[in-house]
């Protein structure tokens, strides 16, 4: 805080720079009004830094949710290991393609490089959308954007490098899988008992977020209400069976990469979060008692990095404000976002076009995640808009780039560098307010489920996206090598990648029809009688919005009931959401 | 008939793909430039879009594909298409799509494909240029 006539005096040095020392440099240019902006304490006239900061893991965790890095592996979020050791030793690459048996061999092939951890999987359109992989409009879909799963048996295939010292009780799994959730849930949960591990040693992380399905991702089975039952069932279930599971994941992501504004994003990620929390205090749970398992995935931005670094400062302040003032949280831990990545740049602003360029964008998000509290992540690899699957080569230079940033550059050592910064705390208490708008716009109109059901939430997103492909095509924005910079003098560089393709693209021609073959062999040998009674008392299950289906999930993929299968018998009780293109 | 005569364009996701950001500003960027354009939503199977096609009665089909999936799809559009008496009707291509799958796309009857970077002054220019090609040729 600063005394009101120092800040009368800095206003009035600021009209004199104005009149004297700007305009003069503005007149010698020919310019009528100046390309930069300053800040100064004016611009922040009521800061206080307890109330706006903090120190790092108290509240309102501006500055940080821990209160430091885990000593000797790094930086602020924990579960990634930099260093100690060559090669990619991540943990949690995101991998998976074709059948399970291609991504049972890459994670083998992984594992031999040094990986460590639990398996991070992406699955087929099919499998996320509840189709099996011999269904008719699974056609050219099987095995693309991830792995195919449609029985038990994938997901044992999947799992089998994860034994010994990588047993299901001492990893944690990730998967990209909302929708059909509680079934991936259920498999994992099946498979461990086979293994003779119990499900209360479990770990890992559904996304389950399928609010932002509707608005941005699109793949959405069942229509919300019915759907938000099922996360129920999830957070209802962990909470009490499998306690160290993350039951959700809630994304800004996907909805910056569809196309929305930054305030949009945290606006809606946030409105979306409340709603699933509200779903935990409705089935009478302790908000205390299940808050932290929930998990966000905000992570992605765009190039305005300076920007970005204020919304994940403002992001963590409204969230730690919702759980405790709006929710009554009690325990302080409740009060973090919890989120293992942080920020990086997103898939929207990398490019094919001179596609190694996308490095320096990663580095430049990396850095800016690191001078905010996060673990740099050099994110996505440069070569992911030539397609699906990243090479070795570019897996390696994100990787470096990450250590260099961290260990070299040093930016991740002081925890909220740009606290108290004149221009840092202005946007992030612009941010805060414009999103509190938006949130309080969205709650007028009953929630997040209205909003997506009456398109709002959508037709928001259109918008921002549209206008800003307007002004790339005025070149009110520039893209380096995309729609400037771009005539016949730059040189396209074009990387050579010796190392042989993560995705086999044969195996990746071939996927559908193995999956297919795989599929009719399991369905031959599973017991149909068993198939159907679970079936049909899930079925039965479904009609009473009281019974937690999870249980009876579990016992349909034990009997080798295949996604559709399951999908195929909700459908049948919730119906089908049908999109019609909100714009 | 008249050389400004109106164009329609059917804008579609086919398949299970779920990133519709392009076909939506594309919807919106093309009404902007003065067509008609009418935008199907997700999910589209091959056959619903020749569907839509026929009774909107477009002059364009315009596909949308980002998952890899367009090798099988955007032929199969065409072919359902031509099932339907609508072997006139254009199919524009645009998305992740690796250059070199852009041959056997052209060669399997789609008249343009569109990369990530292409502008929708470009886009609604070569739409424009093939649909009076066509015009003039039918007309003869």
């Amino acid at each position: 805080m600063f005394d009101e006539n120092y800040l009368k005096e800095v206003e009035r040095r600021r009209k004199q720079w104005e009149e004297t020392t700007l305009k003069a440099a503005l007149e010698r240019f020919g310019a009528e009004e100046s390309p930069n902006e300053f800040y100064a304490p004016s611009d922040i006239r009521s800061f206080d830094f307890l109330e706006k900061v903090g120190f790092p893991g108290e509240f309102p965790f501006t500055a940080s949710v821990y209160p430091s890095s885990v000593p000797g592996s790094g930086p602020v979020t924990g579960g990634w290991y930099l260093g100690g050791g060559g090669g990619l030793v991540r943990a949690g690459r995101y991998l998976g393609f074709g059948t399970a048996e291609d991504t049972r061999v890459c994670y083998e092939r992984d594992i031999t490089r040094g990986r460590k951890g639990g398996p991070n999987l992406p699955f087929d359109l099919p499998t996320q959308i509840g189709l099996d992989s011999d269904d008719p409009r699974a056609r050219g879909e099987v095995g693309r954007i991830g792995v195919a799963v449609d029985t038990l048996r994938d997901f044992e295939d999947i799992y089998q490098p994860f034994k010994g010292e990588n047993e299901l009780d001492k990893i944690a799994s990730n998967w990209t899988i909302n929708a059909p959730a509680n079934i991936i849930l259920a498999m994992y949960i099946a498979l461990a008992e086979k293994r003779g591990i119990p499900q209360h040693k479990l770990r890992g992380t559904l996304q389950n977020d399928i609010l932002k399905e509707y608005v941005a991702r699109g793949t959405y089975i069942f229509p919300p209400q019915p759907s938000m039952r099922m996360i129920k069932d999830t957070i209802t279930y962990c909470s009490e069976h499998v306690p160290l599971m993350n039951v959700i994941s809630i994304s800004g992501i996907h909805m910056r990469d569809a196309g929305a504004s930054r305030i949009q994003a945290l606006a809606f990620a946030l409105c979306n979060a409340t709603a699933y929390l509200q779903l935990g205090v409705d089935a009478g749970l302790d908000i205390d008692s299940f808050i932290r398992r929930f998990s966000f995935n905000t992570l992605g931005g765009s190039m305005e990095v300076l920007k970005e670094i204020a919304v994940r400062r403002a992001e963590r302040r409204m969230w730690a404000k919702i759980v405790k003032d709006k929710f009554k949280a009690k325990n302080p831990r409740s009060w973090i976002l919890r989120e293992a990545g942080g920020y990086m740049i997103g898939g929207w602003t990398t490019h094919p076009q001179r596609p190694l360029n996308n490095l320096t964008r990663a580095v430049l998000g990396a850095a800016a995640g690191a001078l905010c509290g996060y673990i740099p992540s050099v994110e996505p690899p440069f070569d992911e808009p030539l397609g699906l699957g990243w090479s070795i080569e570019a897996q390696q230079l994100a990787e470096d780039a990450a250590r260099i940033i961290q260990y070299e550059a040093k930016l991740t050592k002081t925890l909220d560098p740009f606290a108290g910064s004149y221009y840092m705390e202005y946007m992030t208490d612009k941010v805060e307010e414009e999103a509190a708008n938006l949130i309080n716009r969205v709650e007028s109109m009953g929630g997040s489920i209205r909003a997506i059901e009456d398109g709002f939430m959508q037709r928001e997103i259109a918008r921002s996206a549209y206008e800003f492909q307007q002004k790339v095509e005025c070149e009110e924005e520039l893209i380096v090598g995309v729609n400037c910079f771009n005539d016949e003098h730059e040189l396209e560089v074009i990387p050579t990648r010796v190392v042989p393709d993560t995705y086999d693209p044969t195996k990746r021609a071939e996927a559908e029809n193995k999956q297919v073959a795989r599929l009719t062999q399991v369905r031959g040998e599973r017991d149909g009688q068993q198939v159907q009674t679970a079936l049909k008392q899930l079925q039965e299950a479904a009609h009473d919005e009281t019974t937690n289906l999870i249980p009876l999930i579990v016992e349909a993929v034990e009997a080798y009931a295949t996604v559709g299968e399951i999908c195929g018998v909700l459908r049948s009780v919730f119906g089908e959401y049908v999109g019609y293109g909100h714009i | 008939m008249n050389k400004e005569r109106h164009i329609k364009v059917l804008m579609a996701k086919p398949g299970l793909d779920g990133h519709d950001r392009g076909a939506k500003v594309l919807t919106l960027g093309l009404r902007d430039a003065g067509m008609e354009v009418v935008y199907t939503g997700l999910r589209q199977t091959p056959e619903m879009i020749a569907q839509a096609a026929l009774e909107e009665g477009v002059d364009i089909v315009g596909l949308s594909s980002l998952v890899g999936a367009h090798g099988y799809l955007f032929p199969e559009v065409v072919e359902q298409l031509r099932k339907r008496g609508l072997g006139d009707v254009l199919v524009f291509g645009g998305g992740n799509i690796p250059k070199e799958d852009i041959p056997p796309l052209l060669a399997k009857g789609i008249s343009a494909i569109f990369l990530p970077g292409a502008s929708i002054r470009e886009i609604a220019s070569c739409m424009r240029s093939k649909v009076e090609e066509k015009r003039k040729g039918s007309s003869y």
